[in-house]
């Protein structure tokens, strides 16, 4: 009704301003598009140059070939790079989603005192640069290396301790999320119906839980997977995390091979981040 | 690690426990580190500007969009986000380097014969860190904007108003929150850059971030490294907090008028 009345008032202008409205929308979306690809495109070049031909690449290249990949697998520093940083990633995102899951639990459930300031604690290394963070880890590890006279910097266990301390934020905020969203009623009915305390949890509300859960355990891996600046303080001679070894070797050198290296890391984190998005959608996430 | 900042630096002895202000005072004297801390401002505050100015549109059009495809422009947005900056940095060097994508399509197009210096100047930074938090703005603008019912805005260009006046009146002051969290959470990032500044910046502009970790990892002047990190994490805190207060200030007080 409405668009009626409208078009008869300004049936003679109506025309016109349909079209400019087009062509500004259509203006909008090649913006939109230029943007999508100002932040993708780092990402398209170095995956397109870790196929070049040339050594010394320039644009555009003589050739196509895969051998860079060759050479990088059969760089140890990256080899090693990679393993040691899944096998922490793995093992501090499974960690962190323990220990992050009954904190949530903690937070949401039980609103004990002060758990609204254990929510804000948990949510603002954000403020702290990752690299202060990682050298104030290391002044502790320091410290607690002359009281128990073990070794703590540069050992996997250090590393992976920092980096629980880097995905629990995440799992809180993901967890809490999804458990925001669950009727305490159905546990409860549980409970009522004779299910322990534990079995409820267990049978009822972990399966409830299970794609936050499963969310946050990927993304705790590709957290810490990806992570540079906390690791750089903390890691050993000669044990280098895949992001260091790529920084060390970029400083340097910039050729095929580092990014045949990049492309792998791309890829990788790329296939979890799908998995994730199956599970949480990622736009509630970040 | 706070304490270490007022701990006094000894060439031999490495650190001397006191309690002195001397490597604040000599962070502000020192014309080098007043540089540094200059150009981390400017180039944090310039990508936030930049990230929000050429973000906005893109979140605006995540909110307002009906397209089937809209989670995968999303999965698009947080995709750069999760490979890690390293390889981001990586990216850029490929492309502004001087025999980069973009030197040589200029050479290409015959527009310059000697390929420019992108590599290793604030220009190269301020792109590349750009890149790098325009996603965590978007996405966090869209989040605001989605809740805005757009029905509002066509009855404000009903009732004639222009759309720049529709933008500022109306659009702006809805989307007040989401730009604050946006501007602050973008700001912080910027100010505690580490890898982009490295790879991207080398000597050619220094950051705090990178600066205060050779001071520590290579020069070994814990105290005055850490005297670096708090100016560093002060100063953010407060310019953030800042920012925030200012746009509420601005715009928060006008929604309620």
């Amino acid at each position: 009704m409405s668009s009626v009345a409208a078009s008869n008032i300004s049936a003679a202008t109506a025309p016109k301003v349909r079209r400019r409205v087009r062509w500004s929308s259509l203006l909008h979306r090649v913006f939109v598009c230029m943007m999508y690809f100002f932040m993708l495109s780092p990402l398209i070049f170095v995956v397109w140059m870790s196929f070049f031909v040339d050594a010394i690449p320039h644009f555009p290249p003589s050739g196509y070939t895969l051998k860079w990949y060759e050479s990088a697998w059969q760089n140890s520093s990256f080899m090693n790079g990679l393993v040691l940083s899944f096998q922490v990633a793995a093992v501090a995102s499974i960690t962190g989603v323990i220990l992050g899951v009954a904190a949530a639990l903690g937070i949401v459930r039980n609103g004990f005192l002060g758990s609204k300031f254990v929510n804000t604690l948990l949510l603002s290394p954000l403020l702290i640069p990752g690299i202060v963070a990682g050298i104030a880890i290391y002044l502790f590890y320091m410290r607690a290396e002359n009281v128990l006279d073990t070794d703590i910097v540069g050992t996997f266990g250090g590393l992976v301790i920092a980096h629980v301390c880097l995905t629990i934020p995440w799992t809180v905020r993901l967890v809490s999320t999804g458990m925001a969203g669950l009727d305490p009623s159905i546990e409860e009915a549980a409970r009522n119906l004779g299910a322990s305390s534990w079995a409820a949890f267990r049978r009822v509300t972990l399966p409830m839980l299970r794609p936050s859960i499963v969310a946050a355990s990927l993304f705790s891996f590709i957290v810490s997977f990806e992570n540079l600046e906390l690791s750089l303080a903390l890691v050993g001679p000669g044990k280098t995390t895949l992001p260091i070894a790529i920084m060390q070797y970029l400083e340097f050198n910039l050729d095929p091979t580092i990014a045949a290296v990049s492309a792998v890391q791309i890829l990788l984190l790329g296939i979890v981040m799908l998995v994730t998005d199956r599970f949480v959608k990622l736009s509630q996430v970040v | 690690m706070m304490g270490y900042s007022f701990n006094h630096f000894d060439p031999m002895d490495l650190m001397v426990e006191t309690f002195t202000l001397e490597n604040y005072v000599k962070f502000f004297s020192d014309e080098y580190y007043r540089k540094v801390f200059i150009s981390t401002l400017g180039v944090a505050a310039l990508c936030t500007v930049f990230a929000l100015v050429l973000g906005f549109p893109v979140a605006y059009f995540l909110a307002k969009t009906q397209s089937r495809y809209k989670s995968l422009f999303i999965v698009l947005l947080v995709f750069p986000l999760m490979v890690g900056n390293v390889v981001r940095a990586a990216g850029w060097m490929v492309i502004l380097g001087n025999v980069g994508v973009v030197n040589a399509t200029l050479m290409w197009l015959g527009i310059t014969d000697e390929p420019i210096k992108f590599m290793y100047t604030p220009f190269a930074v301020i792109v590349g860190t750009t890149a790098v938090v325009m996603p965590y703005m978007i996405l966090t603008l869209q989040s605001v904007l989605e809740g805005i019912d757009f029905s509002v805005e066509e009855a404000a260009q009903n009732l004639g108003a222009t759309f720049a006046t529709t933008f500022r009146r109306v659009v702006l002051p809805i989307a007040a929150p989401g730009v604050a969290a946006g501007t602050m959470l973008v700001f912080i990032l910027c100010m505690n850059a580490y890898a982009t500044p490295v790879l991207l910046g080398g000597t050619g502009l220094t950051m705090m971030a990178p600066s205060l970790y050779d001071q520590i990892a290579k020069a070994s002047n814990w105290p005055f490294g850490a005297a670096m990190a708090l100016v560093l994490i002060v100063t953010t805190l407060l310019l953030a907090t800042l920012s925030n207060w200012l746009i509420h200030r601005n715009y928060v007080k006008t929604m309620g008028a």
